[in-house]
């Protein structure tokens, strides 16, 4: 009986770094990756070929090195971080979704296909055995004290990794990756090098898939193409689907759920008499793929759902994501089964409605302050007549070309908009406006032209690269992340190299991160309560109404600082009250240095706000001035009133 | 010559299989927008009908209407009882791909339990190899090759010339769309999805013919294949993925004959992967490569 106890908590264990693993690549950056449990396989045969000696014919596999275990161990990561560098190189560069795991799925059963079938390699079929009992003689263990070692070396490598993937979560690495897994384009407009981070994740769950095999390795002392198969990743994901995607407790609970009690409470079903062991084998199996289906349906967000991170703000000390385990999981459990129309109600007192006009004026607002001298009614335009000549050009666009097919969107644009100033595009739809925004933040390539950002030519680069740069751009629908918090989705405006980097998780952070944090925290808060948001602060942007969503978008522009801000119709779907608010925060934008570009359907928000106007028709620039000059330009009431040739 | 003349007879077999397999696995794609990765298991089921209904009254013509409609009933199981669930609750498309997979595990297993994992043999005789035109096919390929082409030809007049089939193509184009004209979605779903599952379980039922042998994996591995071939042609777009599937049969055969056959799979992969780089939305669409675009 203790035997058996300890066998499961050691395959337990070695389970759970597996899943840890897999969850960094699923959980955290959001890619179903059906390759994984390839990297569990190379990194059982590798350390079984670096610790066993050389091959007796007709044995055959490479290396043979006799090396110790530990060492065969770090070879073991090392070798599957670098099977998952060349397959995440190849499947992350373009591909999502769908594609993605089908390319997985593909990449490991090459490896399947060859470790079964190249003799030289791993011995084909007949596969490697002869690791008996790792580290054991060197510490004078026998046969019947080994495994209570064994036990304890996994379940501390066990306690390790969770202890680094719990750092993980918590750090700004953490929340990156998860932002991607969120909204990929939002998370590039913000500065973030999707790709390389996505890569980084994806190696570093491979890193450990590659760890958890050489323990199996060890556990088992034999592997060969009928120990695993492609396939038994869903072992995998369905405990970490059940425990809670995302959250490492929950991934725990989901290995103790689906690792051991599914798998083990099958075992006893061999005292049934005259059922045969085929029949028990394949009722785990049925049982974990139906337990799977039915937790994507009916509790996607697992046992223990993602936590995100609360704010304790002076006032609201009670902290709704509190208590105990036990009295989460009951509030959990209670507001899913709370009936629908409690629910609604409840929902709606905790998304509070916009702020009433009265109630936006009435108590005084950090953004106020800083445009006090501004009167509020007046048109921005009329308040600053005297803008400089001499001003420099934020953005120059020259000779801007793109087209789809036989479709030319954008026929050489050409504008410049100006530093400190708000720029109008406007145009008919189909004018080309989106696409031309697209090409100037490298979400689209051109065919040709240039823009110029700051004396920078920025075309061509990727999206993130000109975020870096301080070209920040919005989109027609809002692009919230929507698991993340709304504090947390204004803090990951500003990109922070330093802070973000994977080893920062590891060393905690530095004291002068630590104050950044702090001051970055204040003034994110600061932001917030100025948007009137501060109430909203914990809730998940994806709860929030279509014009809450607009101005969490405008908040984290607030947030990034940067020196140009493209908006692509952000009064789109906006009621005027918010309108208002909308306005007074480009007005803001101004004030704190922001340059801005906006492209928008509502002509009198336009006059209200902009200094500047371009006017677009089929691609082209046709008409630019302040917008009173366009009222009598003839091409520009073509355009709106439809003489364009369709 | 002959050589290459003799393995491009066996690739069109190939192919032929391949490619209804490919077209059912893109119509079940078409109305759901879900890549159905328990598509394998319909062929399995029809391999196991044809075997026992041919067992038991020793027809071969009744076997293979045995297949297609085990099929047919097996997929609008899956359709009505999961896939509907989920695209109706907005689920989202990989939560619903890896529910499939759970579904695949699930039949496999049942089968196991069923039937056992042992192979089984599925002996027809294959009638003396006879030369049609440069090619030598057997009068069980000829079958294949000549049966595949009839159910393609029944296909494109349903899919270009009848009602269902333009209510089939605007629910691929757009679901929402679909719905507000009137068209009857969850109907066209679930017929769409019974008629992919005929023409895979007839598939399962000609390839269990052409191997001799099956077994509960059986439909998973060449699954496989079928999702290279369909991601080669074009997800989504039946004809497409007919034209990917006479490539990569083709290909597989010729790889399998003059390098190893027993690297087929991972021959497979290797095309799929650079035709995913090259052109990730298949061969014969123009679609961008960038992530954004």
């Amino acid at each position: 009986m203790i035997q058996y106890l300890v066998s499961i908590l050691t395959e337990g264990a070695i389970f759970g770094i597996m899943a840890l693993g897999l969850n960094v690549i699923w959980g955290w950056s959001g890619d179903f990756d059906l390759a994984y449990y390839g990297y569990v396989a190379l990194g059982a045969y590798m350390t079984l070929v670096l610790t066993i000696g050389q091959p007796t014919p007709p044995a055959e596999y490479v290396l043979g090195l006799q090396l110790p275990y530990l060492v065969a161990l770090a070879g073991a990561v090392v070798s599957s971080a670098l099977m998952g560098l060349i397959v995440g190189l190849i499947a992350l560069r373009h591909l999502r979704g769908i594609y993605f795991s089908i390319v997985t799925l593909g990449a490991v059963y090459v490896l399947y296909v060859i470790a079964g079938q190249y003799v030289p390699l791993f011995d084909g079929y007949n596969g490697l055995f002869g690791l008996f009992n790792p580290m054991g003689d060197a510490l004078g263990l026998d046969y019947q004290s080994y495994p209570y070692f064994f036990l304890g070396f996994c379940l501390f490598i066990f306690i390790l990794v969770f202890i680094f993937m719990a750092r993980v979560s918590g750090s700004r690495f953490g929340l990156a990756l998860r932002s991607l897994r969120e909204d990929e384009r939002a998370a590039a407009a913000f500065g973030r090098d999707i790709y390389q981070l996505k890569l980084k994740a994806y190696v570093l769950g491979a890193a450990f898939g590659g760890l958890a095999g050489g323990l199996f390795a060890a556990y088992l002392s034999a592997f060969n193409p009928s120990a695993w198969s492609p396939i038994e990743a869903i072992i995998l994901y369905s405990a970490i689907l059940v425990g809670g995607k995302g959250n490492i407790k929950g991934v725990v609970l989901g290995v103790v759920v689906m690792a051991m009690v599914v798998q083990e409470s099958t075992r006893y079903l061999n005292d049934v008499p005259g059922l045969p062991i085929a029949f028990l084998l394949s009722l785990r199996e049925i049982v974990i793929g139906a337990v799977l289906v039915l937790f994507l349906r009916f509790r996607p967000q697992g046992l223990l759902p993602e936590r995100r991170y609360v704010d304790r703000l002076p006032q609201d000390r009670v902290d709704p994501g509190g208590g105990t385990l036990l009295s989460r999981g009951l509030a959990a459990f209670n507001r899913r089964f709370r009936p629908a129309r409690d629910r609604d109600r409840r929902s709606t007192r905790a998304v509070s409605p916009l702020p009433a006009p009265e109630a936006a004026v009435d108590p005084p607002l950090p953004a106020l302050e800083v445009t006090a001298d501004v009167p509020v009614s007046r048109p921005l335009a009329q308040e600053r007549p005297g803008v400089p000549t001499s001003v420099s050009a934020a953005l120059v666009v020259e000779g801007l070309y793109k087209h789809f097919g036989g479709v030319v969107a954008v026929d050489r644009c050409s504008f410049r908009a100006q530093k400190g100033q708000v720029t109008g595009l406007i145009g008919p739809n189909g004018a080309g406006k989106s696409t031309a925004i697209d090409l100037i933040s490298g979400f689209k390539l051109a065919d040709a032209g240039t823009v110029f950002f700051e004396g920078t030519a920025i075309q061509g680069l990727p999206p993130h690269r000109i975020s870096r740069l301080g070209l920040i751009r919005t989109f027609q629908t809002p692009r919230e992340w929507p698991g993340l918090t709304v504090l947390e989705n204004v803090l990951l405006a500003r990109w922070d190299p330093e802070r973000e980097a994977l080893w920062r998780s590891l060393i905690g952070p530095g004291l002068t991160q630590r104050s950044t944090s702090k001051s970055e925290l204040g003034r994110a808060r600061e932001i917030l309560a100025e948007f009137g948001l501060d109430k909203l602060v914990n809730e998940r942007a994806g709860n929030l109404s279509g014009g809450q969503k607009r101005l969490v978008e405008f908040a984290r522009i607030r947030m990034a600082e940067p020196q140009l801000v493209i908006l692509d119709e952000p009064m789109g779907g906006v009621n005027p009250v918010l309108g208002e608010r909308m306005a007074m925060a480009i007005e803001g934008f101004i004030a704190s240095g922001t340059s801005v570009i906006i492209v928008e359907h509502n002509l009198p928000f336009i006059e209200r706000v902009a200094h500047q106007v371009i006017v677009m028709s089929q691609g082209a620039v046709i008409a630019t001035g302040p917008f009173e000059s366009l009222r009598s330009n003839q091409s520009v009431i073509d355009a709106y009133l439809g003489e364009v040739p369709l | 010559m002959n050589q290459i003349l003799l393995t491009l007879g066996f690739g069109l077999v190939t192919a032929a299989i391949l490619s209804l397999s490919a077209v059912a696995f893109t119509l079940e794609y078409a109305v759901t927008n879900v890549a159905n990765l328990s598509h394998g298991e319909i062929l399995t089921i029809g391999a196991y009908a044809a075997y026992l209904v041919h067992r038991s009254t020793g027809n071969a013509f009744l076997a293979a209407l045995g297949a297609a409609a085990a099929g047919g009933v097996v997929a609008v199981a899956m359709h009505i009882t999961v896939i509907d669930r989920f695209v109706r609750r907005g689920v989202g498309t990989m939560p619903t791909f890896i529910a499939t997979l759970g579904i695949s595990f699930v039949i496999q297993n049942v089968l196991v339990i069923i039937f056992g994992a042992a192979n089984v043999a599925y002996t027809i005789p294959q009638g003396d190899p006879h030369q049609v035109g440069p090619f030598l096919w057997t009068s069980v390929e000829e079958e294949i090759i000549i049966s595949a082409l009839a159910i393609t030809a029944v296909l494109y007049v349903i899919i270009t010339h009848t009602k269902f089939g333009k209510a089939l193509r605007a629910v691929f184009q757009n679901r929402d769309l679909a719905r507000v004209t009137g068209i009857n979605v969850r109907l066209v779903g679930a017929a769409t999805w019974f008629l992919a599952g005929l023409v895979a379980g007839y598939a399962g039922f000609i390839l269990a013919e052409s191997v001799g042998t099956f077994n509960p994996y059986f439909g998973f591995s060449f699954f496989l294949i079928t999702l290279t071939a369909t991601v080669a042609g074009g997800l989504g777009k039946p004809f497409s993925t007919m034209a990917g599937a006479l490539i990569v049969g083709i290909v597989l055969e010729f790889t399998g004959g003059y390098i190893s056959a027993s690297y087929e799979l991972a021959f497979a992969f290797a095309i799929l992967a650079i035709i995913i780089l090259v052109r990730p939305r298949g061969l014969f669409t123009n679609a961008g490569r960038a992530i954004f675009e």
